[in-house]
């Protein structure tokens, strides 16, 4: 026993279980609190139906949206789009990370321009790609595409720059060829740094997708939000809603699985 | 790597050499190319100083400029106080910190129609959506800084005789600085996005809806004035706050 | 339990420790251990005491207990008297393992914000972090930052903190653990210097029997988990003591002997974690 653990207790320190029991208490009443009362206040009409309906009008909506295959048109609009602007950012993303870290000095005179560039909300390049490509599905792969593409990049470059020196030396010293050098070393070192900038790379490329569909589209999951939206179909908005976000927590832990796997091996 | 036979300048003289270059390929691509949907930099240039002669292209700069000043501002307090609430035990950390994650996950485009219709279409909905972009960065940042804390630096501050109040005056709050800082460089942009997003969706005022009718009545070179300013702007907020960050952490 | 308790029993009672027991819940889930079972010293004003044991015996818990940071399941511990109920830091002063400055502050500021949370008088304290500098060697680095420091002289920062807190008792939980061999030495022959100087209470937690040996005036050996206190030992040499000390036959023979009362409980605690693997 330190005197570490006598006063100043680290945050991430484990919970005695009581602790724990009521964290999880904590946790369930907040919930079930946030039901009761949406369903009071909805069910009292103290709040209109046309600002929030009812919770169990939502979980209707929901399973008749999803049940009756209504949803299914647009998520294939939307699965598509990805399907091309993911691989899209991948490649490039990763091509130009490789090419710029292949020296040090590369390295050091992109890495800041291209970060820089990160730092600019790439959201007001899609006006851009809606003037140049239309309203249809090119728009949103292109904005996809150029969302993801940075934290890829970028990844890449950090992740390769990252290597210790010392396994590179190590290397040398065995008579590593170029190629053994790249494959054997540097791409394994570097490969958890990237692997987490493919996932975050993707799941914004696959946001950045929505985001157009919710700004300009005439298709795809994001867009049908604005529809139900515009035609002031409140229930059906936060039903589909529901499922939008539930779509988007099934991609981010799809994804993360893949980086876990990988990161292991 | 390869010995040069030459010796490389100073990477920042190459980096800028690089910048130039790309500024050319530019003006060579856009007066080769289509000028329905490209213009050459001279073209941009000259545009550019029309548009922000432009009274309403003023207003909207000015606009979206107060909006996001108020957005960062209250991303800044809630996130702070959001992030202080989560990190003041290990209960609140260990029962919320993974609800705040889980909200931080939600991807807020999709919830952006709410937004609009319980704020309207007016500053409201873009600040309240701004800040639901810049909140979470802050909270976030603000919890790990909280949780990088030694617990030892808090055991020797007790033996002393801090009071809670001193413990946090004089070493939660120094610690968790360069955090903080970080957390708002990272909103600054989050702000600035939610906020070009909720202009560019609602499109009633500001340098979103610019940019979406510059782009909708085909006028490249507008366009690509108003997203080079306002790409600057981004950049320059994110340079000064990765300053400020450097220099709250000289000490890590 | 041998005692061979001497010159400590004669003079003015300071610390006095009674019956004290501490049992925490076990790291992985199950179970309680007992850390302290039955407890019972007294510690004289100026004297200058290690507690010595196995790896976990308690011997940082009993500290903390005299601090005032754990409140124990059994027994009390007082100082001058009083009953120890939580941090006193008017009277005691801790140093740890690690210096546990602030890394923002310079060293300066990092003992007048320690005399901020002692609540000493505002006017004084500049004078008194600048005096406790001094006294260490440290007022040339009286502006610099923690980083800009060797592990020696963070260690000494963290001393002169503890003294500039002017307090009778000074806690110290292994705090040459992390410094290389020779600094130790260093700052063991400096503390030997202020004990003879100023009639501080020390308690020191060590692992090193060279140390034990060269700074205390009685050792308190403890037994492995439960701690017990197995036997005290008794240094007759007056402070300050030189390096010729450790090459007298007097330091060989005290030293051989805490290493026999040693090496039983380390062997047990050793053969207890055997067992745990097996």
């Amino acid at each position: 026993m330190s005197a570490a653990s006598a006063a100043g207790q680290a945050l991430t320190a484990r919970l005695t279980p009581a602790q724990r029991r009521a964290s999880a208490l904590v946790k369930l009443s907040a919930l079930a609190l946030l039901l009761i009362v949406w369903h009071f206040v909805t069910v009292t009409e103290i709040v209109s139906p046309f600002f929030l309906p009812k919770p169990a009008d939502v979980l209707r909506n929901f399973i008749r949206i999803v049940g009756s295959g209504q949803a299914w048109p647009d998520l294939k609009v939307t699965l598509f789009e990805f399907a091309i602007a993911g691989p899209i950012a991948l490649v490039a993303g990763g091509l130009v990370g490789f090419l710029v870290s292949l020296t040090r000095y590369g390295a050091r005179v992109f890495e800041p321009i291209i970060s820089s560039v990160y730092a600019i909300p790439i959201i007001i390049f899609y006006p851009i790609s809606v003037m140049a490509l239309g309203i249809g599905p090119e728009s949103k792969i292109a904005h996809g595409a150029l969302f993801g593409f940075f934290p890829i990049c970028l990844n890449t470059i950090q992740g390769f720059s990252r290597v210790d020196p010392l396994l590179i030396r190590l290397a040398h010293s065995t008579g590593a060829s170029q190629r053994q050098l790249f494959w054997r070393i540097m791409l394994p070192a570097a490969a958890p740094t990237i692997l987490s900038g493919v996932r975050l790379g993707l799941m914004l490329c696959f946001l950045a997708i929505i985001g157009g569909e919710t700004i300009a589209s005439i298709e795809g999951i994001g867009h049908r939000v604005v529809w139900y939206a515009e035609g002031m179909q409140t229930g059906n908005m936060f039903a589909y809603i529901v499922f939008v976000v539930l779509v988007a927590v099934i991609m981010n832990a799809a994804l993360s699985l893949l980086e876990f796997r990988k990161g292991r091996s | 790597m390869t010995p040069l036979s030459f010796r490389s300048p100073p990477p920042w003289v190459s980096r800028a050499l690089v910048i130039l270059l790309l500024l050319v390929l530019w003006e060579i691509l856009g007066r080769m190319g289509s000028q329905l949907f490209f213009s050459p930099l001279s073209m941009v240039a000259t545009s550019g100083v029309t548009i922000f002669a432009d009274r309403e292209v003023l207003e909207a700069l000015r606009t979206t400029a107060w909006i996001l000043a108020i957005g960062f501002g209250l991303s800044v307090c809630i996130g702070l106080v959001l992030g202080l609430a989560v990190a003041m035990s290990r209960f609140t950390y260990q029962t919320f910190l993974p609800v705040l994650l889980l909200l931080y996950a939600i991807p807020q485009i999709t919830v952006l129609p709410i937004f609009v219709l319980y704020f309207g279409s007016g500053p409201a909905s873009k600040i309240a959506f701004g800040v639901s972009h810049g909140l979470f960065p802050i909270a976030v940042s603000v919890v790990a800084g909280v949780q990088g804390i030694k617990p030892l630096l808090v055991t020797s501050a007790i033996s002393m005789g801090a009071t809670r109040w001193q413990i946090f005056r004089r070493i939660t709050l120094p610690y968790l600085a360069p955090s903080l800082f970080t957390g708002m460089r990272l909103a600054s942009t989050a702000t600035l996005l939610g906020v070009l997003l909720a202009e560019l969706y609602v499109s009633s005022g500001g340098v979103g809806h610019f940019t979406r009718r510059f782009g909708e009545s085909f006028q490249p070179d507008k366009l690509y004035a108003l997203i080079a300013a306002l790409s600057l702007m981004a950049i320059l907020i994110n340079e000064t706050m990765r300053m400020l960050e450097r220099r709250f952490s000289r000490w890590t | 339990m041998t005692n061979e308790t001497g010159r400590g029993a004669m003079a003015e009672t300071l610390i006095k420790v009674e019956d004290v027991s501490h049992v925490f819940p076990a790291p992985d889930g199950g179970g309680e251990v007992i850390a302290l079972e039955g407890i019972d010293i007294e510690i004289g004003r100026g004297e200058m005491v290690s507690l010595i044991g196995p790896s976990g015996c308690g011997k940082s818990t009993l500290l903390n207990v005299i601090g005032g940071m754990i409140a124990p399941s059994q027994g009390a511990a007082l100082i001058g008297g009083a009953r120890v109920r939580g941090p006193r830091p008017k009277e005691v002063a801790y140093i740890f393992q690690e210096s546990a400055l602030l890394p923002w502050a310079t060293i300066l500021d990092n003992i007048k914000v320690s005399l901020e949370f002692q609540k000493a008088p505002r006017a004084t304290r500049d004078q008194v972090a600048r005096e406790a500098l001094k006294a260490v060697g440290l007022d040339a680095f009286a502006t610099s930052y923690p980083h800009q420091l060797s592990g020696g002289m963070k260690q000494r920062a963290a001393l002169a903190r503890a003294l500039s807190l002017r307090t009778d008792v000074l806690l110290m939980d292994e705090p040459f653990a992390a410094l290389d061999e020779q600094t130790r030495m260093i700052f063991s022959e400096d503390l030997s210097r202020l004990l003879a100087n100023e009639r501080k209470t020390i308690l020191l937690v060590t692992h090193s029997l060279a140390e034990a040996v060269f700074l205390s005036d009685r050792i308190f050996v403890f037994t492995s988990r439960p701690g017990r206190i197995k036997a005290v030992l008794e240094v007759d040499e007056p402070h300050p003591r030189s390096p010729a000390f450790m090459t007298s036959p007097k330091f060989n023979d005290l030293r051989n002997r805490l290493y026999e009362l040693l090496r039983d409980e380390v062997l047990a605690a050793i053969g207890k974690d055997r067992q745990g693997l097996a």
